[in-house]
């Protein structure tokens, strides 16, 4: 998916620290009570990683592995199933345009270039040089009578023009 | 509730199969094989490859054989045009990406891809050269495990076989779509001791063993149905000699002892039945010295020195030995103050999960329970100790035994160790591989086992060596095929009654009152 | 209402009768609005009673299939020996439909209560709401309601809980979305077994549409026969349908209206048209997986399940995408082609592969290196795509393929002939 031009740790320089410790093998210790099995708690798990590290090593999956009774592999396939869980780092502003044919027909693909051009990632998938953005095409947001629709992190913009393109990214530090 | 029969037609033969039977397997009987590639009948169903599409009436779609029940009255016709296009069109979808590999893959000649698209394929592509195939580099999974992503059809058989039968998912599919393919994780390595089955069970070549790449081509194989000396549990295997030389060990399906499988401790334990560095003609002791001679002569000096000696003697024997050996071995010496015994070397029990009764077994031999009920015991230190002061002491294929005896030695065996420079008489016998026989496995389940490739210079089957012995001390005819050895041990042994080689067939049978003991 | 314009009066106003609403998404709120009264009666009632009146109202899926309700409810085991599992299918992902969000956001009362209703009815002591991880507006309102219905008490020994997706239109297939709960990929399964008879953890379970609960505490305070007579047309359709208009219109949004209203109506008189000097070229009824109609057809379309067949598409999940004359047909259905294989979940040959090549056959189309054989070529695809499969993905795939060269040819054979200047797809 992306490339980011930021060194990414190697691994074993330092100690792994777990995610699942303190508050957040709390909230995990609650979600547990809702399923009958360790391992329908596995999506949680993943969202969990990815709000606490901001994106999911494979050390972490076989963190998560091993609180959930998983093999490291088999939460590695869950992982790379569903196209939310970052596998690398990112921008601290991650972005998803949809362009899918309802978006697109609105003009979807002139949000993502100027996207593009107004944080300075240049390519899609790409970091911007400052770390702080990643922009990416995404399918169908469900928002489509709201084209175009833009989720910024956790918020969801609508009716996103290329002109309300440089007020957006200015709100964002 | 008994096994209710259920009727119905395939392809117009009309079939009687228990309820529950899938459509796929009820082909079987009326001589259908319906293609497939995901489907395996020792893992779960997964339904995904859609090959097997047939087309049965009264359904507004075509059905899926490996998922469908068979129904009374059902109709099933493989060969309608819409099943074929079906099929047809899954074929050209799945060799859209796979690379035109064939001259350089291991899997060519054996390959169920190849096999389908002969029969029901496209005979052109419509693909290329429009686009490029996928590609992605080759992946070293483990230690015998070779992944080819271009190749993979994504059946998904590997996943399910390491998640459902070995229970240790260590093999994912990663990604989605057609960026799919089969994944494991940075820390991982396919190393389970039963690992090797995925190669197998792979329907093309996208994992393959580096132990077998580019060895031999599959035409070039001739098969023999052969039983593992790996361990007690006694898998049916098949040896594939590629010009008299094992070159690969596959597990042979027998639903009451190995399944579809066999451990890689097995897989991999066939380079020995491949030494050179065998006895080759028989020898005698004149002057103080080992000379070569032939068979006839042999035999007598046996026959004479055995003949005098009274007394005490003692047998020590490889539990790798054929019954039908160690048979002949015993009765050579009736009447003698006999005892007799063999060594096990003992490792590791690792379990196939999710198979019932199916280990690599701590007793590394095939044959220990074959020794036991033939008299032969396991307190090898008493026997070495009687043996020092034994007339006579016959030592069956055991090379690195520290057998001291002031006694005549006698060693029949397939290579020659240094002590058996002391030895009377050596004698050289065939291996596994190279003579027909039994074993009798843990179970008790007395097993055959097939000739795959001729014994080396003037080596013969053991039982025959013992029993032509037998034949010239004790009288009584001589035995002239294996199978008439496995009759007259039929005869004389409680455990055995009632078995012959008609009855053992590939498949083997319980031996009447040889219960494995607690 | 048309959200978020003002309610046309050609709409009957029903599910949407709160949106825009900010008091009606509290707990105080909607109980003002005279929510959970239902629920705390049916609660009272035996399930089969509930079932009944649901079955008679003639309630159908509303997520694209159209299943009778309350006959997938009497599926469920009637003798509960097992527990018994209830999942709400919010993973809204088909093109074009955004009708599940809007319930959500304003009245995601309306969905607990109707959840809570449909897991009495069908014995369930669980229901997991599977809401897709881009939602974040919607989970979060719907977080708080949860929990503040949940402190109230009204949903009695029944458990709900939020269960987040994390980006695959194929977890809105039931089968993969009881998968995806189970912590598993998010493939389909094949059927049988079936979801009442072994679903989510293999337990016996029913998945419903966000839309389709919505309905339930109406249609048990007002009664069947009330929303049996909110039809313009057939009786096999009853009730209203939230109806999602996109593309090439000038207003845009969600519009509620009964079951046999004209597409006609809806698209010139509530959304106001296409923008002016446009004219209408095209329009999917019912979210990207139906045939697209010509403007013939849609202006001779009746919104029902039975009507939009009758015009050879289906109502699904009632996602309006509407293409006015300056669309590129050949572009969009490259671009929904590339929809269907970036969400193939990999299964099955037929769908891995063909998506792919399908999208890479309309590429090539489009940059000028099209072939005449290119548009056999795609129908042979689809044919092969169509009703093999484990799932309709791949058959969702070929359907704005088929009707696209069937009903647009001129389009791509302008392409192919090289009277139309190429798009260099990225």
């Amino acid at each position: 998916m992306s490339v980011s031009p930021h060194p990414i740790p190697q691994p074993g320089t330092e100690e792994y620290q777990p995610v699942f410790a303190g508050p957040t093998l709390e909230q995990l210790s609650e979600i547990l009570k809702r399923y009958p099995t360790k391992q329908a708690a596995l999506l949680p798990a993943l969202w969990l990683v990815q709000a606490a590290r901001g994106w999911i090593s494979d050390r972490n999956m076989a963190e998560v592995g091993e609180v959930l009774g998983l093999t490291a592999a088999y939460v590695k396939g869950v992982v790379t199933f569903y196209t939310m869980y970052h596998q690398h780092p990112v921008g601290r502003h991650f972005v998803q345009v949809c362009t899918t044919s309802p978006c697109n027909i609105c003009g979807a693909e002139a949000v993502v270039k100027a996207l593009l051009d107004a944080t300075g990632a240049k390519e899609l998938g790409a970091t911007s040089p400052d770390g702080k953005w990643t922009v990416i095409e995404v399918e169908c947001l469900g928002a489509c009578g709201f084209a175009t629709p833009v989720l910024v992190n956790d918020d969801f913009i609508e009716s996103v023009t290329p002109d309300g393109v440089p007020d957006l990214v200015k709100r964002y530090k | 509730m008994a096994d209710e029969l259920v009727n119905l037609t395939i392809d117009g033969v009309p079939v009687s199969v228990p309820k529950g039977t899938l459509v796929i397997e009820a082909a079987k009987q009326a001589g259908v094989l319906v293609p497939h590639y995901c489907y395996h009948p020792g893992l779960p169903v997964a339904g995904v490859c859609r090959m097997c599409l047939v087309d049965i009436e009264k359904a507004p779609k075509l059905q899926i054989a490996c998922a469908t029940q068979v129904a009374e009255g059902m109709v099933v016709r493989t060969q309608s045009p819409q099943a074929k296009s079906g099929r047809m069109g899954v074929l050209e979808l799945l060799l859209i990406n796979h690379p035109l590999d064939c001259p350089i893959c291991d899997q060519a000649g054996e390959c169920e891809l190849q096999d389908f698209t002969f029969q029901e394929g496209r005979p052109a592509t419509r693909y290329s050269p429009d686009y490029a195939k996928r590609f992605n580099p080759v992946e070293d999974f483990g230690p015998d495990v070779l992944y080819v992503p271009n190749r993979c059809i994504l059946c998904t058989r590997c996943v399910r076989f390491m998640e459902d039968v070995a229970k240790e998912p260590v093999l994912n599919v990663s990604e989605r779509g057609d960026r799919a393919f089969i994944g494991i994780h940075s820390d991982g390595r396919l190393d389970h001791p039963w690992a090797g089955n995925v190669v197998d069970l792979c329907p093309v070549g996208s994992l393959l063993s580096k132990d077998f790449l580019h060895k031999a081509r599959a035409w070039e194989l001739d098969k023999a149905a052969s039983i593992c000396t790996g361990c007690s549990q006694g898998c049916n295997v098949t040896l594939d000699t590629r010009e008299n030389v094992v070159v690969r060990v596959r597990p042979r399906p027998n639903l009451d002892v190995n399944r579809y499988f066999i451990c890689d401790h097995g897989r991999m334990n066939y380079r020995w039945m491949n030494r050179g560095d065998r006895i080759e003609a028989p020898l005698v002791r004149r002057d103080g010295e080992l000379h070569a001679t032939d068979w006839d002569e042999a035999l007598d000096v046996v026959a004479s020195r055995l003949g005098g000696a009274g007394g005490k003697t003692v047998a020590l024997v490889s539990p790798k030995a054929s019954t039908e050996a160690l048979f002949f071995a015993r009765e050579l010496f009736r009447g003698h103050e006999w005892s007799g015994a063999f060594q096990v070397v003992m490792g590791e029990e690792a379990p196939l999960a999710g198979v019932p009764n199916l280990a690599l077994r701590a007793e590394r031999a095939p044959n220990g329970r074959g020794a036991e009920l033939l008299g032969y015991g396991r307190d090898y230190a008493s026997a070495l100790a009687a043996a020092e002061t034994a007339a006579v002491v016959l030592v069956l294929d055991e090379p690195d035994i520290a057998v001291r005896t002031a006694g005549k030695l006698v060693y029949v065996g397939t290579v020659l160790p240094e002590r058996a420079r002391d030895a009377e008489v050596v004698l050289p016998i065939a291996n596994v591989a190279e003579e027909e026989g039994t074993f009798v496995n843990r179970d008790g389940r007395v097993q055959r086992y097939f000739q795959a490739k001729p014994a080396p210079g003037m080596a013969r089957p053991a039982w025959w060596v013992f029993a032509e012995l037998v034949a010239t001390l004790q009288g009584g005819g001589h035995v002239a095929t294996a199978a008439d050895a496995f009759d007259r041990l039929a005869v004389s042994v409680d455990a055995f009654r009632g078995l012959s080689y008609g009855q053992l067939g590939f498949a083997g049978a319980p031996a009447p009152a040889a219960a494995v003991p607690a | 209402m048309g959200y978020p314009h003002k309610p046309h009066p050609k709409e009957t106003v029903v599910l949407s009768k709160h949106f825009g609403e900010a008091d009606a998404r509290t707990y105080k709120g909607w109980v003002k609005r005279g929510g959970y009264e239902m629920l705390a009666q049916a609660l009272t009632l035996e399930p089969a009673r509930v079932i009944d009146v649901v079955k008679e109202s003639g309630l159908r899926g509303r997520g694209g299939a159209g299943f009778p309700t309350g006959l997938k409810w009497s599926f469920m085991p009637k003798e509960k020996k097992k527990p018994h599992y209830l999942c709400v299918n919010a993973d809204e992902s088909e093109p074009g439909t955004f009708k599940d969000r809007e319930i959500m956001r304003w009245t995601p009362h309306a969905l607990l209560e109707g959840a809570a209703i449909a897991a009495h009815a069908i014995q369930a002591e669980v229901a997991y709401i599977y809401i897709r991880g881009e939602f974040t507006e919607p989970w979060a309102v719907m977080e708080k309601a949860l929990a503040e219905a949940t402190a109230a008490g009204v949903f009695g020994a029944i458990k709900l809980y939020l269960h987040r997706g994390a980006g695959a239109y194929i977890c809105g297939e039931e089968t993969a979305l009881m998968n995806s709960i189970e912590g598993k990929r998010g493939n389909p399964r094949i059927k049988p077994p079936f979801p009442a008879a072994a679903g989510v953890f293999g337990m016996p379970t029913t998945i419903n549409n966000v839309e389709t609960l919505a309905a339930v505490p109406l249609i048990l305070k007002k009664g069947a026969a009330w929303y049996k007579g909110l039809s313009l047309s057939s009786p096999k359709s009853t009730g209203t349908k939230l109806f999602s208009v996109c593309g090439h219109v000038q207003k845009p949004g969600n519009y509620e209206v009964t079951m046999g209203f004209p597409l006609k109506d809806l698209l010139f008189d509530l959304c106001g048209g296409v923008p002016p000097g446009r004219t209408l070229k095209a329009c999917i009824p019912g979210g990207s997986s139906v045939p697209i109609l010509n403007r013939e057809e849609t202006e001779g379309c009746l919104l029902d399940y039975e009507g939009v067949v009758e015009k050879g598409s289906m109502l699904g999940s009632g996602g309006v995408i509407v293409f006015d004359d300056s669309t590129d047909m050949v572009y969009q259905i490259m671009r929904l082609a590339r929809f269907y294989a970036h969400e193939s979940c990999a299964q099955c040959t037929q769908c891995r592969e063909g998506t792919a090549w399908t999208t890479k056959i309309l590429e090539r189309i489009l940059s000028g290196q099209g072939k005449t054989a290119d548009l056999d070529l795609l129908l042979d695809l689809a044919d092969n795509m169509t009703g093999k499969t484990i799932c309709v993905l791949s058959d969702s795939c070929a359907a704005p393929v088929v009707s696209g060269i069937k009903k647009f040819k001129q389009e791509f054979e302008d392409y192919i002939a090289g009277r139309r200047k190429p798009v260099m797809v990225a």
